[in-house]
């Protein structure tokens, strides 16, 4: 209570120095600075739901507490989020300060993106995941595309590659793919391996050939999921039997007994935070970045919540044993998954959903 | 001496235009603000951007996979327009020959779908309608069918669940016009010698129309435009009109064609409106409710 007050007091008051330093004009523009590099604030943008409270949580309440920087939170789809961001670019009002980015948004969004000096943050250097701190973002969560499948259905075995996935024969019943986020490589890449091409000769991507043996597989998926909620619904309402889903969602459902999931060939999937250039708060954004990747025991504890590795080197070594199975950073999960590259769809990637959206809905 | 309203209160014809023009003016600058400038610049975008060019309504117009769509968006809008007309219609009549609790209760049932969120009910659907769901788990255990039906992600669960929606969109202007009729009017034609069926049909029916027009004409507008039910409930053999234009705009980033289907679909509301009004005479309705 009363720190809400004060957070609110001082705002007003940064408020009020803004729009004066804006009256006095250009003279005063020091001051103006000034004024923004105090500010109170960083505007962060997640997809909502568990993810958006578990961060709550572990991580922007502690960062408002040691900083007393606040943290308002703006739950919203990634292509939303890229679409008002893009907006926001056009008009001068940007809306966020810090987004969520995959691998391909941070290339294909370069250009808005403020750039990040991992050797000068004192944070990064001492606790983020090697290689996991990039030129325009950083590693925020992990998992993979997992291939999950219902144990009821298949009782003797679940399907093991994407090849048996596509293989209605062998494994038959209803499947579901995404329709949401990357899926339009996600999904061909998949066809692809499960056509027999090996994991590090899929790129560039054949598409015409991935395409072939997605119409084969086409009547067979009963449903489209949406959401990772909209995804654990379908599967527990049986209307699939098997599904491509987030390993945030395989692993709640392995562990409720009646599913099943392989981090065989399941497509590396990783979250980034990035901060949008000419943000009202920039500086904080990057110094809640420099917060993030500290402290191994929040790390762990919210990994535990949403079921993805996060980005903290002491992290992996605080997992009890029995949790490894679950963990894709766990070196004997991590080498299986297939890692995606991201340059390559970042410059293909208009005619990648271009296709997707035709295909699907013809 | 009685207090009478004051004569500003009685009817428009006591305003003058620049009074109705200010009184019209929040809502007039409203609708300019949130309505009509966004509308204006999308579709703005959708002829003159980068260069003046109608490749974009060509597109629309001439590609099978878009022309589908909005084949099928008007499909799904009647049908929806048809099914909630059977199911409001009897309600509506009931309701206007209620009073007190009766009439409240029904009030109440009608108007509290229309304040849960359209997401929450949709989600209700999808969970009576999957595989393991509640219709099938009911079907089997009577020994109706023994394998589940595939219920959701068809048309069938759109127009169902659409419907539901809907609903009440179609029951209020039906309610309030049957409340218009009075009582004697059915009475008179009885004893006039007109059978039930006769009675509904000669008088009762045709003095509902104003409010089976107004009903129909906002549930089939709203019907067109409808995103969320759909994409939950439908699969992408399902997707109508809104969905496309979403997805134009958030993940091609192309707002110009999306404005081109915006146009298309408003060049064909403000059509069929016109149509509308022709064929049922709007006009010679107002007012009469």
């Amino acid at each position: 209570m009363t720190t809400d007050s004060k957070i609110s007091t001082t705002r007003r008051h940064v408020t009020r120095r803004k729009v004066l330093a804006g009256a006095l004009g250009a003279t005063t523009l020091a001051v103006g600075g000034r004024a923004l590099a105090q500010s109170q604030e960083v505007i962060v943008a997640t997809t909502g739901g568990l993810m958006e409270r578990s961060l709550q949580e572990h991580f922007y309440k502690r960062f408002e507490a040691q900083t007393g920087i606040k943290v308002r939170s703006v739950p919203i789809e990634l292509p939303d989020q890229w679409a008002r961001a893009r907006a926001g670019q056009r008009s001068g009002n940007i809306p966020f300060d810090v987004v969520t980015a995959t691998p391909p948004d941070l290339i294909q969004h370069a250009d808005i993106l403020e750039p990040i000096d991992c050797a000068g943050l004192p944070g990064i250097v001492a606790n983020a995941l090697p290689n996991a701190c990039f030129p325009r973002g950083i590693i925020r969560t992990a998992g993979g595309m997992a291939l999950t499948w219902s144990k009821k259905a298949f009782p003797n075995g679940g399907p093991q590659s994407w090849a048996d996935f596509f293989d209605v024969q062998k494994f038959p019943g209803p499947r579901s793919l995404p329709d949401t986020g990357d899926r339009e490589w996600w999904v061909p890449l998949a066809a692809l391996l499960a056509d027999g091409v090996a994991p590090d000769k899929a790129f560039p991507l054949d598409i015409d050939r991935a395409y072939k043996k997605l119409d084969a597989l086409k009547p067979q998926v009963a449903a489209w999921w949406k959401s990772g909620d909209n995804a654990m619904q379908i599967m527990r309402g049986g209307d699939a039997v098997m599904m491509m889903v987030y390993s945030s969602r395989s692993v709640p459902l392995a562990k409720s007994g009646d599913f099943d999931f392989t981090w065989n060939q399941a497509i590396r999937d990783v979250g980034n935070w990035a901060v949008l250039k000419g943000s009202p708060n920039v500086a904080n954004g990057i110094k809640f970045l420099d917060f993030f990747v500290q402290d191994g025991k929040e790390h762990v504890a919210f990994s535990e919540k949403v079921s993805f590795d996060s980005n903290n080197r002491e992290a992996p070594n605080l997992v009890p044993p029995e949790e490894r199975r679950f963990r894709p950073s766990w070196p004997e999960n991590w080498s299986r998954l297939v890692i995606a590259d991201y340059d390559w769809i970042a410059a293909n990637r208009n005619a990648l959903r271009e296709r997707w959206v035709t295909w699907l809905t013809k | 001496m009685t207090a009478r309203p004051k004569a500003w209160l009685l009817g428009g014809r006591h305003y003058s235009t620049a009074a109705s023009l200010a009184l019209a003016a929040p809502f007039l600058v409203l609708a300019l603000v949130t309505f009509i400038l966004p509308l204006a610049s999308l579709l703005h975008e959708s002829l003159f951007l980068p260069a003046p060019t109608l490749t974009h309504y060509q597109r629309a117009l001439t590609e099978p996979v878009y022309l589908r769509v909005m084949l099928r968006t008007l499909r799904i809008a009647a049908a929806v327009t048809v099914l909630t007309l059977i199911l409001a219609w009897p309600l509506a009549w009931v309701m206007a020959r209620s009073s007190g609790l009766k009439l409240a209760v029904l009030v109440a049932s009608v108007l509290l779908p229309l304040w849960t969120s359209v997401l929450v009910r949709t989600y209700a659907w999808m969970v009576l309608l999957q595989k393991n769901g509640v219709v099938n788990q009911l079907l089997i255990g009577s020994g109706i069918i023994d394998q589940p039906l595939t219920l959701l992600y068809t048309e069938g669960a759109v127009v169902l669940a659409m419907s539901h929606v809907l609903l009440p969109f179609m029951v209020l202007p039906i309610y309030s016009a049957l409340r218009g009729i009075p009582e004697d009017y059915g009475r008179a034609a009885q004893m006039l010698g007109a059978s039930e069926w006769a009675t509904f049909r000669e008088v009762i029916f045709p003095l509902s129309l104003p409010g089976v027009t107004s009903g129909c004409l906002m549930v089939f507008l709203l019907a067109l435009g409808f995103f969320v039910t759909p994409a939950l409930v439908g699969g992408p053999r399902q997707m109508m009109i809104a969905t496309l234009v979403s997805q134009q705009v958030r993940e091609m980033l192309d707002w110009s064609f999306a404005g081109a289907l915006v146009g298309v679909l408003l060049a064909f509301v403000l059509l069929l409106v016109l149509i509308f009004k022709r064929a049922v005479r709007l006009d010679r309705f107002v007012g009469s409710a």
